[in-house]
């Protein structure tokens, strides 16, 4: 969720997306741009042009990854960072111990809260925002634009700071204005029952114009033709709304709600600036207990194993909303 | 995604230092080269001491033409990944600065060379920062720094409370304490971490003044003490009573609330003195420096950084030669006055603004009983398990006692 890059080159996918899904004949046009030239100097000169990437993918995440999944069935410790192959392989004693470890149950815990809160909140306030900027105000839609986005492109340490002084109780922003009408601020950060909602809603502030910014996209693909056909025949807002922009937009909704899912499964940078997992480890996500475990205890093999556990976690449940998003297109 | 990929990115570090450490390994152990040789002396140094140090390598290089020294200075926030990616990739600088902290892992991977007892002598050092530099009874590096950790107060607002003399004992803190929040108006009495990573640098004082220690001699755990479980209850109290804050966030800095009046007590080390002479100089001459009060005695957590030579240096005599330059009496008092870090050299404070300085003469003091923490491989592992039994009493959550015989059980794991 957080490199420019890749926002950048979706939402130009996104947009195609309503158009093709839109004219049932699949679009012949698209085909038709291609020189013809022999097969074998096209592979050839693809394979060339593709050896940088492939060099860096199989040094730079093929191996890294499959030696994860390695050092996942061996008690790898911190002697073995000098001694890698004196590591023992222990088989899948690492899984079976996760799933009676506590600390690590609370952050799956955790884990799920944030992403069964998080998302539909991010989901819907970005639909609703993008809305909002495609229709209404016409002046200050850039402003307003730039407004919502600035978030997702500002450094998490200066984010942190921001909402750190947001979120004191003795003088924070909130507990100055609590104090404006005689109450006094909740420790946001210091209890167990508000910290986790507290980074919550810092997330969504900071995801939220990655996706308005996909909406956008896809709310400008819709052919106007369509809507004006439907106003001519008496659709009013709500009736557009539902009848139009919603199911042209199913493919940007799926799209973000996906790429949302498995930002927040990862969800690591706001409990590592705010709260380091703390009170009483109701901030400790998977990915920060992964951390802690790797790089603090050099736990290496446990660490190891619980990035794979996530990792079909992610896929199961990335699996499943392709599944059930798709499905009601049909 | 991306978050994902910068959570891989560290993975990918490790892993491609792991590859390449098999084979650096057998490649490394050459000769090594005389002191008096034309050579390079690399350095890592973390933090302000990476930024002042290259100004005393100039100096240093100016009398020896022979050596040139390279230093890199590197954050702390990074300095332990970077630390032991290098170790695993055998490419560790000749000479680093390494906190007592990391020496127990650094030994045990296997890294760092032996002090070399015949130039370097124990006595010459605060006994601490000695202790800080080895690892079951080897000496690994040699004490540059050292500081330790004693009680800041308000003398204006205790006037203003009644009291004119700094505590000296438990109760007279307490008493103390209450007396600011009582009489003198002030927010809270005394701050202390509630929770959160190393909480128990807060603690040290108490439980080491109480006469209790997270490990004994023999490296066995012993954190259900009675004395521990008597310096908790007494670190719980404040919390108990409302004198200390039970929610402090990440990066909280006391300097402001100290100045403001809102904390008028903490424990501070000797850089406070200087963030608060230039940051807060609207109360100077309002407060004043005291040795950790006692319960059986006034004994105060040991920091400070060593400095180690690699294993598999090329440049041990130079190396050796560079340490000898910086931890000698002169080049301490000279390290001071660029610093203000405290000699870890005892000889250094007897001459100059080190003797004469009051302020000084109470870390002084202080240094003379502080404890510094073993240095077990695991020993992150083991503070985190003595966090957590704090936190636990700060936040009423159990009584020191259970706390504390959680974590006991936790830590007999870890030592075996």
């Amino acid at each position: 969720m957080r490199t420019m890059t890749s926002k950048a080159a979706q939402p130009a996918k996104v947009q195609a997306g309503p158009e093709t899904s839109g004219s049932p004949a699949g679009g012949p046009a698209s085909r038709r741009g291609g020189k013809k030239s022999s097969m074998g100097v096209q592979n050839l000169a693809g394979w060339l042009f593709s050896t940088p990437f492939l060099v860096l993918f199989l040094v730079f995440m093929a191996f890294p990854i499959l030696a994860t999944l390695v050092m996942s069935f061996t008690d790898f410790g911190l002697r073995n960072v000098t001694h890698p192959l004196d590591a023992n392989f222990i088989g899948l004693e690492n899984y079976v111990n996760l799933f009676s470890d506590d600390k690590f149950l609370k952050s799956l815990f955790n884990t799920a809260y944030f992403v069964v809160i998080g998302v539909p909140l991010t989901i819907f306030l970005g639909l609703v925002v993008a809305v909002l900027l495609n229709n209404g105000i016409d002046r200050a839609r850039t402003f307003f634009r730039v407004g919502f986005y600035a978030p997702v492109v500002t450094t998490i340490v200066a984010v942190a700071v921001v909402w750190r002084f947001v979120l004191d109780p003795s003088d924070g922003l909130i507990a100055g204005l609590l104090s404006e009408v005689g109450l006094t601020s909740p420790d946001f950060l210091g209890s167990e029952t508000l910290a986790m909602p507290s980074l919550i809603v810092m997330a969504v502030w900071r995801n939220l114009g990655t996706v308005m910014v996909l909406f956008i996209a896809g709310l400008q693909a819709i052919p106007t033709e369509v809507r004006e056909a439907a106003r001519l025949d008496g659709a009013g807002m709500w009736q557009e709304f539902k009848g139009i922009t919603v199911p042209l937009l199913r493919p940007t909704l799926l799209y973000a709600t996906v790429i949302t899912t498995i930002g927040y499964l990862n969800v690591f940078e706001e409990p590592f600036v705010m709260t380091q997992g703390d009170p009483s480890d109701s901030t400790l996500t998977v990915s920060l207990n992964m951390y802690r475990e790797g790089f603090n205890f050099f736990h290496m093999g446990y660490a190891s194993a619980m990035a794979y556990v996530l990792f079909v976690v992610i896929m199961g449940i990335t699996a499943l909303q392709l599944r059930l998003l798709k499905d009601n297109t049909k | 995604m991306p978050r994902t990929a910068r959570n891989a990115s560290v993975g990918i570090a490790v892993a491609a230092a792991l590859t390449f450490g098999v084979t650096a390994c057998g490649s490394s152990g050459g000769g090594d080269v005389a002191a008096d040789k034309k050579q390079t002396l690399t350095v890592w140094a973390m933090g302000a001491e990476g930024e002042k140090l290259a100004d005393v390598a100039k100096v240093y290089e100016k009398a020896n033409p022979n050596i040139t020294v390279k230093v890199t200075p590197v954050g702390w926030d990074v300095a332990h990944q970077k630390l032991v990616s290098a170790a695993a990739a055998g490419t560790l600088p000749d000479v680093a600065q390494m906190g007592g902290s990391y020496m127990g892992e650094f030994a045990e991977l296997g890294v760092l060379e032996p002090v070399d007892t015949k130039t370097f002598n124990e006595k010459d050092f605060f006994p601490s920062g000695w202790q800080q530099g080895e690892v079951d009874g080897q000496a690994y590096g040699v004490p540059w720094y050292v500081d330790t950790r004693v009680l800041y107060y308000r003398t204006d607002l205790a006037e203003k409370a009644g009291i004119t003399k700094a505590p000296t004992d438990w109760k007279e803190m307490q008493d103390l304490a209450t007396a600011y929040q009582k009489k003198a108006g002030t927010k809270w009495g005394l701050s202390i971490q509630p929770s959160g990573l190393d909480t128990v640098q807060s603690f040290y004082s108490f439980l080491y003044s109480a006469g209790g220690e997270i490990l004994n001699d023999k490296g066995e755990a012993v954190i259900d003490s009675p004395e521990a479980v008597r310096a908790l209850k007494e670190y719980g109290s404040y919390f108990d009573k409302g004198l200390s804050n039970k929610s402090v966030q990440p990066g909280y800095d006391v300097v402001k609330d100290f100045g403001n009046g809102r904390v008028p007590m903490f424990f501070g080390g000797p850089w406070h003195v200087t963030l608060l002479n230039e940051g807060q100089p609207q109360i100077k001459g309002k407060w004043a420096v005291a040795n950790v009060p006692a319960d059986k005695s006034s004994v105060s957590m040991a920091g400070g950084s060593s400095l180690v030579i690699s294993k598999d240096s090329g440049h041990k005599a130079a190396a050796t030669e560079f340490i000898k330059y910086l931890t000698d009496t002169k080049g301490q008092a000279d390290w001071y006055k660029r610093t203000k870090d405290l000699p870890a050299n005892t000889a250094a404070w007897t001459s100059g603004d080190l003797a004469g300085d009051a302020n000084l003469q109470v870390f002084k003091k202080q240094m003379d009983t502080a404890k510094s923490a073993p240095s077990p491989a695991k020993w992150t592992e083991i503070t985190d398990k003595v966090d957590q039994a704090i936190a636990k009493v700060t936040q009423g959550k159990a009584s020191a006692e259970d706390a504390l015989k959680t974590a006991q059980s936790e830590i007999e794991g870890l030592v075996k």
